[in-house]
């Protein structure tokens, strides 16, 4: 007779052992990892060739917006690879900026939400995304990344958030909503950006109808790049702002 | 079903015209219908404003302009109405629902679209190929590779060019993929509406294990790129055809394995018995496509109907029920995520080795037009390319769009807590409604 239990004994732990380890390689595919200039390119021809291939204006003969990257893979072709240091994130959008296309350097915690110690509460809130952000997002939630293990937990109402987690790219009916929703985060509160598009407008900045960046609609104290963000990339996002980045997790693993 | 608080019977729907709910030829006028969108968008717009109108003679096409009205206002003692969204944790997404109430029951349910247009088919214009499709395919995430795929056969089709055999079985591999990931979520999305906790959790893991299966073999987890020319890494070597295939054999036999929990659980069973019911006529008339049609004994599936290269070599059984209610429509995902599975099979099987496929014929000259099978249902992307090969004007149009007055219809005279597993059976998404 099988049952639930049986079932869910027989998978066994699924859970990811980040951040007490690095992820795993199914956790980490090819494009999770920000593009560099291959060790065997030269920087200025590079750069300069990879300028008019990138759809986005990531590329300049100056460096590299991570920001504005939306993992295309048209600049691999140019002398670039996906192998910069995993899950990065900047608590400006000019952190973002490599110059000269080499890799990122790691962020220090922003923790601004330091005081709220172990515990923290999201509230995702969708600008005008292509669902691919939310749905990467909410997989936090699933046994693979069990985000409660760290108590990271979803809420339904802003008013019970720490954080508001905005992706997508902010259009014109949503400005609204989305200013009242982080009016409605009682204090301390943070705001996470993940994904090309809430960053900097990602594929489809300067359509009509949307406002990128967010940072001009709310202020935003971290910003993760992605198109979509890994959800490690998230995860590691969240525990920065937390203040909590490389350090092991206190809660049981 | 009864107390309604005294309300006259509502309309069935729009009964007596022809069934012309799927155009068999391919002259469905979507360029010509691009200024009819538009009045559509406006229309779309006064839903919200005047309440209470919905779709009537939903025909997209470019004779028959989708012209909107739900019948007469719900009006009665104590009715009002209730605001939901457009950020609300129940449905992942930004969009908006008024729900018509004198409180347990929902008199009338109207989605609220215009919410996140970005603006993507107008700035389309001028862009080549395949700068647009890294548009078109971050349109809708979870569908990226339907409506890329349909995009790209629609602009072949307006170009002349031919397709190499292995790009065609790249573009159905995604698709399926992808379709048994959607499939796998919306189970899970139930799951978690009938609090089934642990086979939510477990749903939500298989799920997770075909994203990665895609991250692994195609450098992307949502297959961005992956369908295009110079994409991430998208060659599968025989090595790596025989582990996908292995390890999709696996996860096949782990979903049998909870689909049986599901099906021997009363809770969930019960809470989608019946539930957001569709008739047949309803669905034919209005003009329902992909699992909702199928859910009401509608055996409809544009990989058959009008198969696009691979698929026409493909052995795919049909999956269709005949109740319309939730858990026909979640059967008929179940027995689709069991196709698919077969389906990547073949195609893994059969890998081509060189070859191409003509073109499909252009509508006019420049101009193609191309339908795939969304996960959500049947996708149409119209393309008029100019003399250089890039785009001039593109069009397309959604399962959601098709089916978001049928999901009205199905929660008339529904109750509060079974908002949710209507909504979630449907599949809808704005996204692919505002585009």
């Amino acid at each position: 007779m099988p049952s639930w239990i049986g079932q869910a004994i027989k998978r066994g732990i699924l859970t990811s052992r980040f951040p007490r380890g690095p992820g795993s390689e199914d956790e980490l595919p090819e494009t999770s990892r920000p593009p560099v200039l291959s060790p065997t390119s030269d920087p200025l021809p590079t750069l300069t060739r990879a300028t008019g291939d990138c759809p986005t204006g990531a590329i300049d003969p100056d460096g590299l917006h991570h920001g504005k990257c939306v993992r295309c893979a048209r600049c691999t072709r140019k002398g670039f690879v996906f192998a910069g240091p995993a899950h990065p994130c900047a608590d400006s959008r000019e952190g973002l900026y490599a110059p000269g296309g080499g890799p990122l350097p790691e962020h220090r915690n922003a923790s601004p939400l330091a005081p709220l110690g172990r515990s923290l509460q999201l509230f995702l809130v969708d600008a005008g995304s292509c669902l691919a952000c939310n749905l990467e997002v909410l997989a936090l939630a699933n046994p693979y990344y069990d985000s409660s293990r760290l108590g990271i937990t979803f809420v339904n109402s802003p008013h019970h958030a720490d954080v508001l987690v905005v992706v997508g790219i902010p259009t014109d009916p949503l400005l609204g909503p989305l200013r009242r929703a982080y009016e409605a985060l009682p204090g301390p509160k943070a705001v996470l950006a993940v994904g090309a598009c809430a960053l900097e407008g990602g594929i489809f900045r300067g359509n009509p109808g949307t406002r990128a960046p967010l940072s001009d609609t709310v202020p935003v104290d971290l910003f993760v790049p992605g198109c979509p963000p890994t959800p490690l990339d998230i995860l590691q996002g969240v525990l920065t702002l937390a203040g909590r980045a490389n350090r092991l997790p206190e809660v049981h693993p | 079903m009864s107390g309604t608080g005294g309300l006259p019977p509502r309309p069935e729907g729009a009964h007596g015209r022809s069934l012309s709910y799927l155009p068999a030829d391919r002259s469905f006028a979507l360029l010509t219908d691009y200024d009819t969108r538009r009045t559509v968008r406006a229309t779309f717009g006064e839903l919200s404003e005047q309440h209470l109108r919905a779709a009537r003679n939903w025909q997209p096409s470019a004779s028959a302009p989708w012209t909107l009205d739900m019948g007469e206002e719900v009006e009665g003692y104590g009715t009002f109405r209730f605001p939901y969204g457009p950020f609300s944790m129940g449905v992942p997404e930004a969009g908006t629902f008024e729900l018509v109430t004198y409180g347990e029951r929902l008199l009338e349910v109207l989605p609220g679209f215009g919410q996140k247009p970005r603006g993507i088919l107008a700035s389309l214009p001028g862009l080549r190929v395949e700068e647009a499709a890294l548009r078109v395919e971050r349109m809708v995430g979870p569908y990226s590779t339907a409506h890329v795929a349909a995009f790209l056969f629609a602009a072949e089709a307006a170009a002349g060019t031919s397709l190499s055999a292995e790009e065609a079985q790249v573009r159905a591999l995604g698709q399926e993929l992808q379709r048994v990931y959607n499939h796998l979520h919306v189970l899970a999305r139930l799951a978690e509406a009938a609090s089934q906790n642990v086979g939510q959790a477990q749903t939500h893991a298989l799920a997770e294990e075909v994203l990665r299966l895609a991250g692994r073999h195609f450098g992307h987890r949502w297959l961005f790129g992956s369908l295009l020319p110079g994409g991430p890494r998208r060659r599968l070597d025989r090595v790596q055809r025989t582990e996908l295939d292995r390890s999709l054999a696996q996860l096949g036999s782990r979903f049998e394995a909870l689909w049986e929990l599901f099906q021997g659980s009363r809770t969930f069973v019960d809470r989608l018995q019946g539930t957001g019911r569709v008739g047949r006529s309803q669905a034919i008339s209005w003009g329902a496509v992909g699992p909702v049609l199928r859910a009401c004994g509608v055996p409809w599936d544009d990989r058959l109907r009008d198969p696009l290269p691979p698929y026409h070599d493909l052995f795919l059984p049909l999956a269709h029920q005949s109740e319309g209610d939730a858990l026909a429509r979640t059967v008929v995902r179940v027995e689709e995520v069991r196709s698919s599975l077969l389906l990547l099979e073949q195609l893994l099987d059969r890998w081509p080795n060189g070859g191409t496929f003509d073109p499909l014929l252009p509508v006019s000259p420049r101009r193609g037009l191309a339908r795939t099978e969304a996960p959500s249902g049947d996708l149409v992307w119209d393309v008029l390319l100019t003399e250089d090969g890039r785009v001039r004007q593109a069009a397309f149009r959604s399962a959601s769009q098709a089916n978001w007055p049928l999901f009205a219809l199905a929660c008339r005279q529904s109750v509060f807590t079974d908002f949710h597993f209507t909504l979630e059976s449907f599949g809808l998404s704005f996204a692919e409604t505002d585009g």
